[in-house]
């Protein structure tokens, strides 16, 4: 049955469809301002979730991509340059691409923790160039034209997530390549003995999870019409995106989504709350610690269809001596 | 000349400081097979235990090194335990996982440090080590010099247990090969647990050092967990002797960049190094790391 196209499905979706699109309307400026959030969380999760989840290589330096977007379509905007919004994000989606591979390709070869390291050291350095050069404003950040409209910016992340997680589904749990991927995370050596080129594979996902971030980058630096280091470039952005995804499962096709659209309504709740405080950084961080313990497998699992793939997950010993010998 | 001496040897103390930081974090990768991503926070928090000492208890920080020793090793013996636990759990990737708990564990450290003592920088004060000295020209300030000592000290009295000792063979033994040291009847665990400990009052040690030549802020463990990552990358993760050389040389390296170029660029050459390491010898500049 699963999958199938029933009457009350396709009717569940119409409903669903109408309404998440009419919310605008519905919710008021507020919350359409949260759920724009939401939105652009979700997809940046889903982008985290190939290579984090699916591929199994922690990626600690997202935000970098995340910020070339929103550098390139903010640079590519300026009034001497005057491009149209949307062509600005394949550039960016481009340059992140570009950067993706070049990062990628020697660390992939090796071992998760020199990628997580290279890749933290990646955001590292390019939070600091962007500092100090010049055609970025330095730490004064640029200015981008302002869009008015609140309910812009809401169809334009929903319309990336929709496309973010559709592209992300149909390559990961409905082609070759996704079963390429998964292979490769849970026998690196037993995929490569059947012929996938596991180093490849890997950077294809990688480059696939870097582009999305790049896009939600640029849409986000029209959105907040200013930027700056600190706001597009800083750790906590790849921290929510690994905190979603581990608190919503990761390897899970929607599970960081949830995740995202969970800690990002509690983010802004905690915000109205209590101003703006850092207690909120040590809250994320000793939730991924107690996720990471308690609830391996994320919010997800608790779904009663996805108990069954656990268990099984529980039941097969994989990678439990991934080392090389003769150190 | 004299620039570029005082230059060098100002890169050659602090050095000494990087390799202490990273030794331990080298080693518990080796028998843990984690990358402790709060390798920052434990030098942040070593600070913060200097500062306190003096405003609380006022004693000297430098005379309440073997207490900052005792309370980060204690600390360590309680954590080890549980990323042992998610190393060795039967999920998908648990090396992964078992980071990803570390990187938790930091954001936590980093969030409460924020969250008390806020963003302003604070200074270790001693009484200990003040002056400078000069030798030939060159001016060394004996907190510097202190530093570099301890940094020795510490260092040497690590290698000897580690090569000298029954257990640091085991310790050797378990960084090698688990499996087989476990049937050799070494307790893995508790050796984990003993590596880790270790490592966390060695670092939090440091910090108190670093405190006192520099100032830190909460925020600032990032920035030496991606030094001590640097160093152990250039090492090849896992060889002790690496570690000498690359923590020696990442300390003058820095110096090297801070003066000629422009101390904002660090971090970019420090990457751009580790990323020319990783594409032409990916087992360290001595080739002694474990590659793949």
């Amino acid at each position: 049955m699963r999958g199938s196209i029933t009457l009350p499905r396709v009717l569940a979706f119409v409903v669903v469809a109408v309404v998440v699109f009419t919310l605008p309307a519905w919710v008021g400026d507020y919350w359409t301002r949260i759920l724009t959030g939401v939105w652009m969380w979700a997809g940046l999760a889903l982008a985290w979730n190939i290579i984090g989840g699916y591929a199994g290589y922690v990626s600690f330096g997202h935000a970098a991509f995340f910020g070339l977007g929103a550098y390139t379509t903010a640079l590519l905007m300026q009034p001497e340059r005057h491009w149209n919004f949307f062509l600005t994000l394949p550039v960016a989606a481009a340059v992140a691409a570009v950067v993706a591979a070049i990062v990628g390709w020697p660390t992939l070869k090796l071992r998760g923790a020199y990628f997580a390291i290279a890749t933290w050291a990646l955001a590292a350095a390019v939070a600091e160039l962007v500092n100090v050069a010049d055609f970025t404003g330095g730490s004064f950040g640029l200015t981008l034209p302002v869009q008015p409209s609140t309910s812009y910016f809401f169809y334009v992340m929903l319309i990336a997530a929709i496309v973010a997680y559709v592209v992300a589904y149909v390559l990961l749990e409905r082609s070759r390549f996704g079963y390429k991927v998964k292979a490769v995370r849970d026998n690196e050596a037993a995929a490569e003995s059947v012929g996938i080129n596991t180093t490849l594979v890997k950077n294809e996902a990688f480059v696939l999870s870097a582009v999305i971030p790049a896009v939600f980058g640029g849409i986000n630096a029209y959105w907040i019409t200013f930027i700056n280091p600190p706001s597009v470039l800083s750790t906590e952005i790849t921290d929510q995106m690994v905190v979603m995804a581990l608190i919503g499962g990761l390897g899970h096709p929607w599970g960081p989504a949830l995740g995202a659209a969970v800690l990002y309504i509690v983010n802004r709740q905690f915000l109205a709350a209590f101003g703006d405080t850092t207690s909120y950084i040590a809250m994320v961080g000793a939730l991924v610690a107690l996720v990471v313990v308690f609830l391996p497998d994320g919010l997800a699992s608790l779904w009663p269809a996805t108990r069954r793939l656990r268990l099984v997950r529980q039941l097969i010993p994989v990678g439990r001596d991934e080392r090389p010998r003769g150190a | 000349m004299q620039l570029l001496f005082q230059t060098l040897v100002n890169g050659l103390l602090v050095g000494g400081l990087y390799v202490t930081i990273s030794i331990g974090f080298s080693l518990a990768f080796g028998v843990l097979d984690v990358v402790d991503f709060a390798v920052g926070e434990w030098v942040m928090l070593g600070a913060f235990a200097g500062v306190s000492a003096r405003a609380w208890f006022d004693i000297d920080p430098f005379a309440a090194l073997p207490v900052v020793f005792v309370v980060f090793a204690t600390a360590g013996w309680l954590l080890a335990p549980l990323i042992y636990r998610v190393r060795t759990s039967r999920y998908a990737r648990p090396a992964l996982m078992a980071l990803a708990f570390t990187f938790g564990i930091a954001t936590l450290a980093r969030g409460t440090m924020l969250t008390t003592v806020g963003f302003d920088p604070r200074t270790v004060h001693t009484g200990f080590a003040t002056g400078t000295l000069s030798v030939v020209g060159l001016d060394v300030p004996w907190l510097r010099l202190a530093g570099f000592i301890f940094a020795i000290v510490a260092t040497g009295l690590f290698i000897g247990f580690l090569y000298l000792t029954r257990t640091g063979l085991a310790v050797r033994a378990t960084a090698q090969n688990k499996e087989n040291a476990g049937l050799m009847g070494v307790n893995v665990k508790r050796i984990s647990a003993l590596v880790y400990s270790a490592y966390v009052g060695l670092t939090g040690m440091a910090g108190v050092l670093i405190g006192a030549i520099y100032a830190v802020t909460a925020q600032v463990g990032p920035q030496y967990a991606l030094l001590a990552f640097f160093v152990v990358v250039l090492a090849g993760l896992g060889s002790v002797l690496g570690v000498l050389v690359a923590g020696l040389f990442l300390g003058v390296l820095q110096a090297i960049v801070t003066v000629y170029i422009g101390a904002s660029y660090t971090l970019a050459i420090v990457f751009g190094v580790l990323f020319l390491t990783l594409l032409v010898s990916p087992r360290g500049i001595l080739r002694r790391g474990i590659a793949v």
